[in-house]
Order: structure tokens, then C-alpha cells, then sequence
């Protein structure tokens, strides 16, 4: 299976990403490898997709969910450390016009 | 040509539980921006989700009060999409195998409404745009949500303002949320569609997002519908699209179209475990199920004998309901408790929220104290009247405002001296009486009224005078 370029600007734009057309004729040829790839684990597990969590073998019966007990959170300046923040808000380029 | 309306509705129910979906942060309302905030809930690279056991138990009930099936074998997925309401860049969500599927809300006309499913989901934070710049809070974000997909069932704003109004009713019953749509925890999508009359396809349709107030959905409806069909009438296609309404405007506008439509690329959630619910937990859940509303509704006018009016003042309102019950269970009639609390109380509440948390000064047994005075005949309804409204200001106790003396009311001797009393000194409306005018005789109720101070019993009052007369 093939990655067209269409696809490749598609999956761009989804991510919010700026591709030229050069860029994305490159990477038309890098997904494809991945694809290849994918459909050789895929064809491992005889296309029921389901059996991907049978893989991680993971399961959790009802009873063992986490109990509902608050715990105390972050305090907000450890929360933002990492972000340009103002009056404990995280702080990002307008997304509305 | 006429046109029917044909729409359906994806309903957010922020679930009451105390800690987030898949962290330990408290899902309070408010505090200061980010303070209920950990790594999980704010995507940090490595930090793993724990699925909360109290958001499967209350979307269970939710399901099954909603006549679901409930998958007992089910699991999370990823919804991807960029936006920085989410910090992880996806919102785990159920896509394939939601929790709950195919119920219904039965409307009071007997239509049922179909429930597709119910899906267990994080909620997203909270954005604020200023100057050019966009804050974000994430103390939402990880809130529990149950999302309550209907079948496109509904035909009139009217009827979708019902089965919202019954969903957050039963909700409400079920505790599982407070759904108080101003303060987003209860939102509505509203689909819409048009079709020639009788048509048995669905027309193009459009969805507008967000809607958290009932008369908003129906204003929104209303207009969303003569917009539509005004372009089927002039032959032109409705385009799908994502729309919102403007409150101010009274106007729906586009906000994106089939072009731009969001492609989620739904996955298999890889970080969280498949859930296996053995059936008993269903089971039990099934009989913990309280009385749901129409059901009490319907005890209230056949059991209890209220009038469809009263029944349908009180069901309304679950903290109502619950003082209501304590109260007749305490011995006191179920026609003068309800009478006191549609008639004094409510008349202290101006609000419907005020109605919904129903906070009086005085217990469910001071005031069945009161209304058992009452239904014994030791006191009359003048006298219950006035105590009440004294408690509502003051609080306290029915016999810090009834003495033994007044509970004894006025002896029959007594009584039969003050009618002949009453007699004399009203011989105008004694003459009237005579004469026909049955409403005449209510001055003399006056005048035993005030001379006991709302102390006799007028009932029995009334017997004495049409014998002396």
C-alpha cells in the first residue's frame, strides 16, 4: 500500500504541521515503510485488531479499579515550571480568532 | 412544502464522583486555575491513566435507568485531536464498544426516545481568549463525563426540551450527577435535519454545538429549523455542518463545514487494560436502582392521591421529594404535608435551584409534627399557616411556637358561646345567609378568627353556626 502525498498533507494538517511539497513527497516514501510495516504485525494477528490488547495480555476485572479517593494534586508552580505561564494559566498564541 | 423536524442529541453529564477519570485529582468546581492538576491529567510524557471503579458504577446505573444494555466486556479509546483544551493532543473516550447501548427515555405522551449508548469519557479544561493570547485551565481536564447519544427521535423543540428535562430528572435521582447545565455539567449537541413530510429518509443535517440552557435549545431549534426551511423551500441543499447559536442574536452560525470535519483516527487506548464487569455487579446495580421520577410521579397522583398538579411540584425536585417522604413516613398526611411545602415553603424560594436544595431552617420531623397537629384537628389551618411561616424565618422547634394551651384549641362550649356571638353581631350577614348568599356566612368565620386569635377549629365552627341558624 502506498501513502500519496494528498494523504501525507491530510495527516500534515491533522497534526498542524507546515508541509512544502518536497517535504512531503519524502515522507510519502518514510510512511510507507511504516505501513509495510504495520501490515506485516497486522498479518500476525490474522487482522482482528481486537487481539492487540490480547497481545499485552492486559485485562483488569471490575473490583480492581482504582478507588475513588482524592489525593493531593501538584502544586501549581510545579505544574507550569515547564510552560510559559501567566497568573497560574498556561499561556498559548490565541486559538480564536 | 412542510417539513418535519428530525433531530437527535449527545448529551455531556459531568459524573459526581470526588476524583478525576484516570487520576486522583478532586473534580471540585472552581479553585484557582491549575490547582487540581497532576501529571495524568496534564499529559506529562510517561505519566500513566488509572481508571476510576465509582465512573464504570455510576455509568452503570445511568445505562441501566435508562433501559441499557450494559457491555460487561468493554474498553477506552484514543480520540485524537490538536486543540489546547487537551494537553495529551487526544481525549480518551470509548469508540467501538461503549458501556451502555440501546435504551430509551419514555416521554409523557408514551414516544420513546432512543438511547444509541452511553460512553464514559474525560472531560477537556477550560479556555479563556484575552488579548492575544489563549489561557488555559486545566482543573477540568480528566473530569468524568458520560455522553448520552439519543437516536434522531425527536420532532419538536418541545420534545427535546422533555427529554433533556428527564434526563437530567433521572440523573439527579440516581445521584450520580448535580447536571446544572449554567455551570456546564450537564451540555447538549442538538443534530438537526429536515424531511418533506411522511419522508422516510433523513436529510442533511446540522449539529450546534454546546447548548446549556433548556430554552436556549429550543430557541436554537426554532431557528435552526425555519433556516433550514427556507433553503429546502427555495430549492436550495442544506449544507452539514457544525454550527453554534448565538444567545444575543438568537442566530445559529457556521462554525465549520463537512470540509473541515474532524478526522479523530479513534485507536485502541494502549495504556489502559480491557474491563471485565462480571454480571452480578450488573445485577446489583440493577436492584440499588432507586424509584425513578415518572414512576414517583405516578405513586404520588394513584397512591397518595395528590393532585396531578402537586404530584408533578414536588417530583420535580429530588431533595423535595426525599423531605416530602421522611415527612409522611413520620406519620404526618401526605395532602397536608404537600399543601405546606407547595404552598408556605415554596413561597420562600424564589429560584429553581433554591427548590433543588430545599435548605430549611427545621428538620423532615419538626415540620411532620406540625402537619400531624394539623391532621389531628388540634390545630387548624390558620394556625399551621402562621407557625410555619414563624419557623421559616426563625427555625427552631413547632413547640416553641405552640403552647399546650393552643394545641388544646377552644372547647365546644366555648366555641358554641362565640357562634351565637358571631350571630348577633353580624345580623346583615346572617340575613344574607338566610337568603341564599352562601358566602356571607365567612364573616362570621372572621369574627370567631379573631376573637380566638386563629385558635378554633373553623370546621367545626361551621357545624354549630348553620345549626343555630
Amino acid at each position: 500500500m502506498s501513502i500519496s502525498v494528498d494523504e501525507i498533507k491530510w495527516l500534515a494538517k491533522l497534526s498542524k504541521l507546515d508541509f512544502d511539497d518536497e517535504r512531503a513527497a519524502a515522507f510519502s516514501g518514510d510512511f510507507d515503510e511504516i505501513v509495510e510495516f504495520a501490515d506485516r504485525i497486522n498479518s500476525q494477528i490474522a487482522g482482528d485488531t481486537t487481539k492487540i490488547r490480547e497481545v499485552g495480555g492486559s485485562e483488569i476485572a471490575f473490583a480492581d479499579l482504582r478507588k475513588d479517593e482524592v489525593k493531593e494534586s501538584l502544586p501549581v508552580e510545579k505544574v507550569t515550571s515547564n510552560v510559559v505561564s501567566e497568573g497560574g494559566y498556561f499561556t498559548v498564541r490565541r486559538v480564536v480568532k | 412544502m412542510k417539513y418535519e423536524l428530525v433531530s437527535g442529541l449527545e448529551t455531556h453529564v459531568e459524573l459526581a464522583t470526588a476524583t478525576k477519570i484516570f487520576c486522583s485529582c478532586t473534580t471540585a468546581f472552581g479553585g484557582a486555575p491549575n490547582t487540581h492538576c497532576c501529571p495524568v491529567c496534564t499529559g506529562q510524557p510517561g505519566a500513566l491513566p488509572v481508571l476510576n471503579k465509582r465512573v464504570v458504577e455510576f455509568a452503570i446505573r445511568a445505562g441501566l435507568a435508562l433501559h441499557c444494555k450494559i457491555n460487561t466486556v468493554t474498553h477506552l479509546d484514543r480520540k485524537n485531536y490538536c486543540y489546547p483544551d487537551l494537553p495529551k493532543a487526544y481525549q480518551i473516550s470509548q469508540f467501538d464498544k461503549p458501556l451502555c447501548e440501546h435504551g430509551y427515555v419514555e416521554l409523557e405522551s408514551g414516544k420513546k426516545i432512543g438511547i444509541t449508548r452511553i460512553h464514559i469519557e474525560e472531560d477537556a479544561g477550560k479556555l479563556v481568549h484575552d488579548r492575544g493570547f489563549t489561557f488555559v485551565d486545566y482543573n477540568r481536564g480528566g473530569v468524568p463525563l458520560i455522553e448520552i447519544v439519543s437516536e434522531p427521535d425527536i420532532s419538536s423543540p418541545e420534545e427535546a426540551r422533555e427529554y433533556v428535562e428527564k434526563l437530567q430528572l433521572i440523573m439527579r435521582y440516581l445521584a450520580v450527577s448535580d447536571c446544572k447545565m449554567q455551570e456546564g455539567s450537564m451540555r447538549c449537541d442538538v443534530n438537526i435535519s429536515l424531511r418533506p413530510e411522511g419522508a422516510d429518509y433523513l436529510g442533511a443535517r446540522t449539529e450546534i454545538k454546546n447548548m446549556n440552557s433548556m430554552s436556549f435549545i429550543e430557541k436554537a431549534m426554532e431557528y435552526e429549523y425555519s433556516r433550514q426551511a427556507e433553503i429546502l423551500s427555495s430549492g436550495g441543499k442544506v449544507e452539514q455542518a457544525t454550527m453554534r447559536y448565538d444567545e444575543h442574536t438568537g442566530e445559529t452560525y457556521v462554525m465549520r463545514t463537512k470540509e473541515d470535519a474532524q478526522d479523530y483516527r479513534y485507536f485502541p487506548e494502549p495504556d489502559l487494560p480491557t474491563i471485565i464487569i462480571p454480571e452480578e455487579e450488573v445485577q446489583k446495580a440493577q436492584a440499588s436502582l432507586p424509584e425513578l421520577p415518572l414512576e414517583k410521579l405516578k405513586r404520588y397522583r394513584d397512591m397518595l392521591q395528590l393532585s396531578d398538579h402537586t404530584a408533578r411540584q414536588l417530583y420535580k425536585y429530588k431533595a423535595v421529594c426525599d423531605f416530602f417522604e421522611s415527612c409522611i413516613n413520620s406519620g404526618a398526611s401526605a395532602r397536608n404535608s404537600a399543601n405546606l411545602i407547595t404552598g408556605a415553603i415554596y413561597s420562600r424560594f424564589a429560584t429553581e435551584e433554591q427548590k433543588e436544595k430545599f435548605s430549611l431552617p427545621f428538620d423532615a420531623a419538626q415540620f411532620a409534627e406540625l402537619v400531624k397537629l394539623l391532621d389531628s384537628g388540634k390545630i387548624n389551618p390558620t394556625l399551621a399557616q402562621m407557625t410555619l411561616s414563624k419557623m421559616l424565618t426563625n427555625g427552631g422547634k413547632v413547640s416553641d411556637y405552640i403552647s399546650t394551651e393552643d394545641v388544646k384549641g377552644v372547647d365546644e362550649g366555648e366555641l358554641e358561646k362565640l357562634c351565637r356571638e358571631a350571630i348577633a353581631a353580624n345580623p346583615q350577614a346572617v340575613a344574607d345567609f338566610k337568603a341564599g348568599k352562601e358566602k356571607a356566612i365567612s364573616a362570621l368565620y372572621g369574627y370567631i378568627k379573631r376573637a380566638t386569635q386563629g385558635k378554633a377549629d373553623i370546621r367545626a365552627a361551621d357545624a354549630i353556626i348553620k345549626r343555630l341558624l
